[in-house]
């Protein structure tokens, strides 16, 4: 009877049927992902995590960020997006975002730091600080207004281009609005120290005016060949700080040239020029032959509309604002847009104070921004409230973790980032519902004092509302361009102050450290994120270890060869790095990258390669009465 | 010997032919089934009376979307064009109330009147369906997870817009071969739409939408279409059969 139903169940479909379905039920793990379904959509937010920011486009499952891509009706995006902000997703959804609010390492509730910060805030007077590492969202507005309402002014932004180009333009030019740059339609610029296609400025804005300008001659001048610099026509070797003064020479040849325009200092400033910066001063001060800068000078002045554009200290940003205004071609002077919060602070004001003389106070508000890694001998407080959306040194370090919705989970804006050519106002709305226990820093804060708005999308509102602009077309992802130039008649070119403040100033050590970023490796605020790290070069890091850059013959005067383990001190504190070759860096130079060596972060970020931020040293730009990393000098130990 | 015929006789035809015939009527009749269990929809979604009833068309909730793809079942944004519910008025009442808004029962309970108010049927069966579905699903904001019969895995990408085209009455020359592919009778009364070919059968006309049928030991529909069966219709259709065809 056995064999008979034996032989009789394989007569059926049963064990035919059992057996597929075993294999079936063999591919239903229950750890393999599953799709999520439902509408695809590519929804335009804004990006917060670059400098500049970049306006994208979030692809969406069933309301589910999967991924970014540029915006192609976006004109700092055009399609584009920067390889921080690329990322963007993987950031939201890492296991390093902050997931409730932490006081001391602790979890407590909103309303609990709602009340802890009420009482410390009324507790500070006004001996209240923030610190942004947003450039160009209306949060500003909200924070700055708190000051004021405390009768505080400490408002700093992390060390960036922009506060250079502010305390230059608007500060010692006497001009208003925001100076911009029309790469795409000038027939030559130079890139005076603004490694303009790797992380200078709105980058993916820069990246497709190169390609867009198909007959423009770019040149970069800096202390050593940056990615930049290897796409562009020439490159002419310049120290970070002699930058000012290179520029002043360039002004010699084209002031000798005939050049003028109706400043009120113009004669006083072609009277500094002339005797100060003669091609032979500068070639002594800077090293830079008066023939590169004789050809560099005829190439702007037979261009029918060149722009300079610089990076680094102010002294270099007034200096070629002085050069762009005797050339009168690509540089644009742009309006900025109205505020929403009446009470706020306008950009020029949020960028006058400088962060590197140093930060005290009782209590410290830092949004997005990451002094701690920065700027760790800087900034001091009573206590500190850090808004953040992932974890870094700097919420290690703060009394108060506040977690804010990552990009794609708030409304935020974009306005005018600096450098681009025209006033651009973008904006962005949540792109997907927030994950976490999280809070925009700007309703916190409304909620702290009465700035007249009940929310901080009140206040976006507001803001479209006071620029003009159709709030459904920036939904969509449109900028709205305002297309105005201040008036710049009062300007002046600083003659008083450049003349001393373009004097190269440099440390004791053996080499010039040329400090450089890649946005793949992170910038001051934002660490690597989790798709970037593949792509970072062995002339960055290997294995974990930092590298460093310098030319054969500045490795043989310090008796190192490729691969060679050193010690870099300055500054503060040292670093340890492997030794790369690469002669496109000057003699006496060495190129060392920003944003590595993180202590807290994720598994991508932390305890990859050394912090250079620890080498670089702090010193005051003369008449300027600004700070500056430009003239560190570093002492290399082989280890 | 005697011992020796009595074993013979006991292992004989018969009581293998007794064995055989069991085990083919087990397998046939009565394990089939125990492959299966019932799994009913959350909630009862009734066809009849948002097609015949309020003269909806398939469309209306099943579309394509402008990139081609389908939309598949309707979510809450689709159904709350209907009923028309203010989830955020909702909770504010189900708070006054003293109710917790998790509480579905309690909230279906209660009777509220911007949720009564807003209920769409007449008779009590249909309101206590339409009820369930607005304090369920819709003012809590979760999408109905509706159990799909021609469930497919995350490795099929099968396209509507791809099979739109199929004609029913075209296809029933091939009715003999495709018979072991889809049910014949479809083929019978061939409607406007070609839905019927993997769907359930005239399902514009179901009231209370059958039990899913859910295989024990794989998880899928007792419904799914097999991989042979896409292979098949394709071969007969002059269809490309590669691998990439349908796992992208």
């Amino acid at each position: 009877m056995t064999v008979g139903a034996t032989v009789g169940i394989l007569f059926t479909p049963t064990v035919w049927k059992a057996l597929d379905d075993v294999s079936i039920w063999t591919q239903n793990w229950p750890w393999i992902p599953r799709l999520k379904y439902g509408e695809n959509k590519a929804v335009a937010t804004v990006s917060k995590m670059c400098e500049s920011g970049c306006a994208v486009k979030v692809r969406t499952v069933a309301g589910e960020a999967f991924g970014t891509m540029g915006n192609t009706e976006n004109p700092i995006s055009g399609g584009g997006v920067c390889p921080l902000c690329a990322n963007g997703v993987q950031v939201k959804n890492s296991p390093n975002r902050i997931k409730s609010p932490m006081l001391k390492g602790e979890a407590v509730t909103w309303d609990k730091a709602k009340e802890i910060v009420a009482e410390k805030l009324a507790a500070a007077g006004s001996k209240v600080a923030v610190i942004s590492g947003d450039q160009t969202g209306t949060i500003n507005e909200v924070f700055s207004a708190l000051l004021a309402s405390k009768g505080s002014d400490a408002f700093y932004a992390m060390p960036c281009d922009m506060q250079s180009a502010c305390k230059a333009w608007n500060g010692l030019m006497g001009g208003s609005g925001q100076v911009g740059y029309d790469m795409k339609g000038a027939d030559v610029v130079l890139l005076a120290g603004a490694d303009a296609l790797e992380s200078w400025g709105p980058t993916v804005a820069n990246m497709k005016a190169f390609a867009d300008n198909e007959g423009g001659k770019f040149i970069f001048a800096g202390p050593f060949q940056t990615k930049t610099a290897s796409v562009t026509s020439k490159w002419v070797p310049v120290p970070a700080e002699g930058m000012a003064a290179f520029t002043l020479g360039i002004c010699y040849y084209v002031l000798q040239a005939g050049k003028s325009v109706p400043a009120a200092d113009f004669d006083q400033f072609k009277a500094m020029v002339m005797s100060g910066y003669t091609p032979a001063k500068v070639e002594a001060a800077t090293g830079v032959k008066a023939d590169a800068m004789a050809e560099v000078a005829k190439q702007l002045l037979t261009a029918k509309s060149p722009v300079v554009v610089p990076g680094g200290s102010v002294g270099a940003h007034a200096a070629a604002f002085a050069l762009n205004l005797l050339l009168g071609g690509g540089m644009k002077v742009l309006p900025e847009f109205a505020k929403a919060v009446g009470s706020a602070m306008s950009r020029a004001e949020m960028m006058k104070n400088d962060i590197l003389q140093g930060v005290n106070a009782d209590l410290l508000f830092v949004y997005e921004a990451n002094p701690a890694y920065v700027l760790a001998d800087q900034v001091k407080a009573g206590f500190t409230v850090a808004f953040d959306c992932v974890n870094t040194e700097t919420t290690a370090a703060a009394d108060l973790v506040l977690p804010i919705p990552h990009s794609y989970e708030r409304v935020d804006d974009l306005a005018s980032p600096y450098g681009l050519p025209q006033a651009t106002y973008t904006m962005g709305a949540p792109v997907c519902k927030a994950s976490l226990d999280v809070m925009n820093a700007g309703d916190f804060v409304l909620g702290l004092a009465d700035l007249g708005f009940e929310s901080f999308q009140e206040v976006i509102d507001a803001k479209v509302s006071a620029i003009g602009a159709d709030a459904d077309s920036l939904v969509e992802g449109n900028a709205f361009v305002l297309d105005e130039t201040p008036d710049v008649s009062g300007v002046t070119l600083a003659a008083s102050v450049l003349g001393k403040a373009a004097s190269p100033v440099k440390g004791t050590g053996a080499v010039a450290v040329a400090p450089y970023t890649l946005l793949n490796v992170g910038t001051a605020n934002q660490a690597t994120t989790p798709n970037a790290p593949c792509t970072i070069s062995n002339n960055q890091l290997v294995g974990d270890k930092l590298v460093v850059m310098m030319n054969g013959t500045t490795a043989k005067k310090l008796g190192v060869s490729v691969g060679s383990k050193v010690k870099l001190s300055g500054g503060s504190g040292e670093c340890q790095a492997l030794v790369q070759l690469f002669e496109g860096v000057m003699d006496g130079v060495v190129a060392a990258p920003l944003g590595m060596g993180h202590t807290t972060g994720d598994e991508f970020s932390k305890g990859k390669g050394d912090n250079v931020y620890k080498i670089l040293t702090v010193s005051s730009e003369a008449a300027t009465g600004a700070s500056t990393w430009a003239g560190s000098t570093v002492n290399v130990a082989k280890i | 010997m005697e011992e020796r015929k009595a074993s013979k006789r006991c292992g004989g035809v018969f009581p293998f032919i007794i064995g055989f015939l069991a085990t083919c009527i087990l397998g046939w009749a009565v394990i089939p089934g125990l492959f299966f269990e019932k799994v009913e929809q959350p909630l009862r979604f009734s066809h009849a009376i948002h097609v015949d009833g309020q003269g909806m068309d398939c469309e209306t909730c099943h579309y394509f979307r402008e990139d081609g793809s389908y939309a598949g079942f309707p979510t809450n944004e689709v159904c709350a064009e209907c009923h028309a519910v203010d989830p955020g008025e909702a909770m504010e009442a189900i708070a006054e109330a003293g109710i917790d808004p998790k509480d579905t029962a309690a909230i279906m309970a209660a009777n509220l009147d911007v949720i009564e108010g807003a209920l769409a049927s007449s008779d009590d069966e249909n309101k206590k369906a339409e009820r369930e579905y607005v304090v369920k699903y819709l003012i809590q904001g979760k999408e109905v997870p509706w159990l799909n019969y021609q469930y497919q895995p995350d490795n099929v990408y099968f396209s509507h817009k791809a099979h739109e085209g199929l004609d029913i009455a075209e296809l029933a020359a091939m009715k003999k071969d495709l018979s072991d592919v889809v049910d014949p009778a479809v083929f019978d009364e061939p409607g406007e739409h070609n839905c019927n070919l993997c769907h359930l059968k005239d399902i514009q006309k179901n009231d209370t939408p059958p039990a899913f049928q859910r295989n024990v030991l794989s998880g899928y529909s007792k419904m799914t279409m097999k991989m042979w069966k896409c292979e098949r219709c394709h071969a007969l259709k002059g269809q490309p059969n590669a691998c990439y065809t349908c796992h992208k």
